[in-house]
């Protein structure tokens, strides 16, 4: 009942800010658009099958007026099959062993319908200066599996361009020269401006590169496992990035080293390459470090492993390379095949994919997914092999 | 007193046949370097529509908003139909050196290397270096003027223009009738990189209307004839008579 009062209030809010927006001069309608997603996931694991389908509704609200633009989306999410799922069941058995049988409950997860503002944001801009307030996608980084300076978005190495959440900021940009550009973002996660996030960026174009230097402060948290108690200490990060081009191949890199409050301080970096061949057929390689990763696996532990399931940390092993190729097959259909191999233990889990534009407005997507790792290593064969069928109908 | 006059006169149209044969001698450069500047007018802003009919008979239509400026050398493109491609913009610089592309969904500016150049644009005959890059047929080719020919009713220059050593030529040698009164070209024969012979697309421009002074091919057809596949183009809003700030070819401008 609060999902549907909340749906209401979304476009009750859109149609008076349309009302605002529209007695301006040059206003524009609301423009309306989004897309349905149904997505099936068969997975087979520990000689058990499993399915669990989903059904997302996006609906997006836009609209501009001379230097003003109103954007919004809401997202409903819809679930199905087997929701509750117990994060131990995917893991090692000697780590599972060291959780206490009276804490095992606290991992278990369930996946309930949710209702929620992805996007609400107004944007206001002349030609050299930009503001948006609201909650806004924020990405960063050059990298196209992994992003070392983006503390905002967490990207699934194995769906890595999938769309990611709004963050609650004010974000400033400002235009100095043609291809310099600096960008200011105060994110106020926490209750003061002392623990809020505050970024700064400055972006400068050189030839045919570009290159963009990052300081980020903000509030960063550890869970322990063991105890189940958080941390929450002051994170800065200094990164920089640059892409470009070298005889022909597409290069790009990205480096973070962060100053910890209370833990060790850790950097992180990504490099990375392309190159399309005469065909279409286009190869992408990316090699990552966590210095925070872990280099044998018979040092993982309970934290890494939650940890890295709950978002709290990129990588459990500390190198590991990603590839992807993809090949045009008809001017309708893709196939590609990822694959991210963990340098740290051997373990890989590859990918195959089809993109099929099926309609004009429809997309359908089927992911394969094979781990083939030993046990007790990140990509191991216990957590399963499936398949997502995933279409997306665009209105 | 008669004499007189006939020598003036014979003179004038001495004169005028002399300055007629001058006027036609005009070469292939200076030929494609009015084509050239005929196709790419100082600026301009339009609204166009592309169509893909696939191997298989099916097709695909693209709208979007692009916008140029120093004869094509900037470009941006913003894409407004279909949804799944809504809002998603192509900046390229340098006639299309540079090229980045912005994706709505992740807010993320992504740049191209210069191997993307010649791959098709959303799975059209169009390539990047097609759509963005104004001064290819100068720099990239060596032309020869092969005479004069009727095309599609209009009287053309017939051109063959061969990639230059060195250059980033995309095809072996190219073919084109340019009409001699517009200076628009009517089709351009496109031969393969590595084969001379063998003719991998067929552009052809039709429909020529006057917009803001500049003679303009309002529809423009690729048929790739490898593929068997085709891509339709054509206006449905353009003006040549606009001031588009700098600012506006940047990323700041393709998330705008």
């Amino acid at each position: 009942m609060r999902s549907v009062a909340s749906f209401l209030m979304f476009v009750v809010f859109g149609i008076v800010l349309n009302l605002l927006v529209m007695p301006n001069a040059n206003a524009e309608e609301l423009d309306v658009f989004g897309y349905f997603e149904p997505q099936f996931i068969f997975l087979y694991q520990n000689g058990n099958s499993y399915q669990m389908n989903s059904d997302k509704l996006r609906l997006d609200l836009q609209s501009s007026a001379s230097n003003v633009e109103f954007g919004a989306d809401v997202i409903y999410n819809l679930y199905f099959g087997k929701k509750s799922w117990n994060i131990l069941d995917f893991l090692p058995s000697e780590i599972v062993d060291e959780v206490p049988s009276g804490m095992r409950s606290y991992f278990r997860y369930t996946f309930n319908d949710t209702l929620y503002l992805d996007n609400v944001y107004v944007r206001m801009s002349n030609s050299r200066i930009a503001c948006i307030f609201g909650k806004q996608q924020i990405s960063l980084g050059t990298g196209y599996f992994s992003n070392p300076v983006d503390v905002f978005n967490l990207k699934d190495a194995m769906d890595p361009t999938y769309e990611q959440t709004g963050h609650n900021s004010a974000r400033l940009d400002i235009m100095l020269l043609n291809r310099t550009s600096v960008m200011f973002l105060y994110s106020p996660i926490e209750s003061d401006w002392n623990n809020s996030g505050k970024l700064f960026r400055l972006k400068v174009g050189l030839g045919h590169f570009d290159f963009v230097l990052t300081g980020y402060e903000f509030q960063d948290k550890l869970t322990d496992f063991y105890s189940l108690s958080v941390t929450n200490e002051r994170r800065r990060l200094t990164g920089c990035e640059f892409v470009g081009e070298i005889f022909g191949l597409g290069i790009w890199g990205e480096g973070a080293y962060n100053f910890m409050e209370i833990s060790d301080d850790y950097y992180e970096f990504l490099l990375g390459s392309d190159y399309t061949f005469e065909s279409g057929l286009y190869v992408l390689l990316e090699y990552h470090r966590n210095g925070r990763g872990k280099t044998r696996y018979e040092d993982y532990n309970v934290n890494d492993w939650l940890r890295f399931y709950l978002g709290e940390s990129k990588t459990i092993a500390q190198d590991q390379m990603y590839a992807l190729i993809n090949y045009p097959v008809t001017d309708l259909i893709d196939l590609q095949l990822m694959s991210i191999f963990s340098i740290s233990d051997g373990s890989a889990a590859v990918v195959p994919v089809i993109n099929y534009n099926i309609f004009e407005n429809v997309d359908l997507n089927i992911m394969g997914n094979v781990y083939t790792g030993g046990e007790g290593k990140v990509y191991n064969s216990k957590l399963g092999n499936g398949v997502v069928i995933r279409a997306r109908a665009y209105f | 007193m008669l004499r007189k006059v006939l020598l003036i006169f014979v003179f004038i149209v001495c004169f005028g046949l002399i300055a007629e044969e001058t006027g036609e001698a005009i070469t292939a450069e200076e030929i494609i370097r009015t084509m050239t500047e005929t196709l790419n007018p100082e600026q301009s802003e339009a609204v166009m529509e592309m169509t893909i009919t696939t191997s298989g008979d099916q097709e695909r239509t693209f709208v979007y908003k692009t916008y140029s400026k120093n004869g094509g050398e900037k470009s941006l493109m913003k894409y407004l139909e279909p949804g799944r491609v809504k809002n998603q913009a192509i900046l390229m610089l340098n006639n299309a050196d540079d090229i980045w592309m912005y994706f709505p969904g992740t807010n993320r500016v992504r740049k191209l290397a210069t191997h993307a150049k010649k791959q098709k644009v959303q799975g059209s005959d169009f390539s990047y270096e097609d759509l963005g890059s104004s001064n290819e047929f100068e720099d990239d080719y060596k032309s020869v003027l092969l005479g004069e020919e009727e095309k599609e009713g209009k009287l053309c220059y017939k051109l063959e223009l061969t990639g230059k050593k060195d250059s980033d030529a995309g095809y072996s040698r190219l073919v084109a009738w340019v009409e001699k009164e517009s200076y628009v070209p009517l089709v351009i024969d496109y031969y393969h990189e590595k084969d001379p012979e063998l003719l991998e697309k067929e552009l052809v421009l039709s429909n020529v209307k006057t917009i803001d002074g500049i003679p303009t091919p309002m529809k423009m057809i690729m048929y790739n004839k490898l593929d068997n596949t085709k891509t339709s183009m054509s206006f449905r809003e353009l003006t040549y008579d606009v001031d588009l700030p700098d600012n506006l070819f940047t990323e700041m401008g393709m998330k705008k």
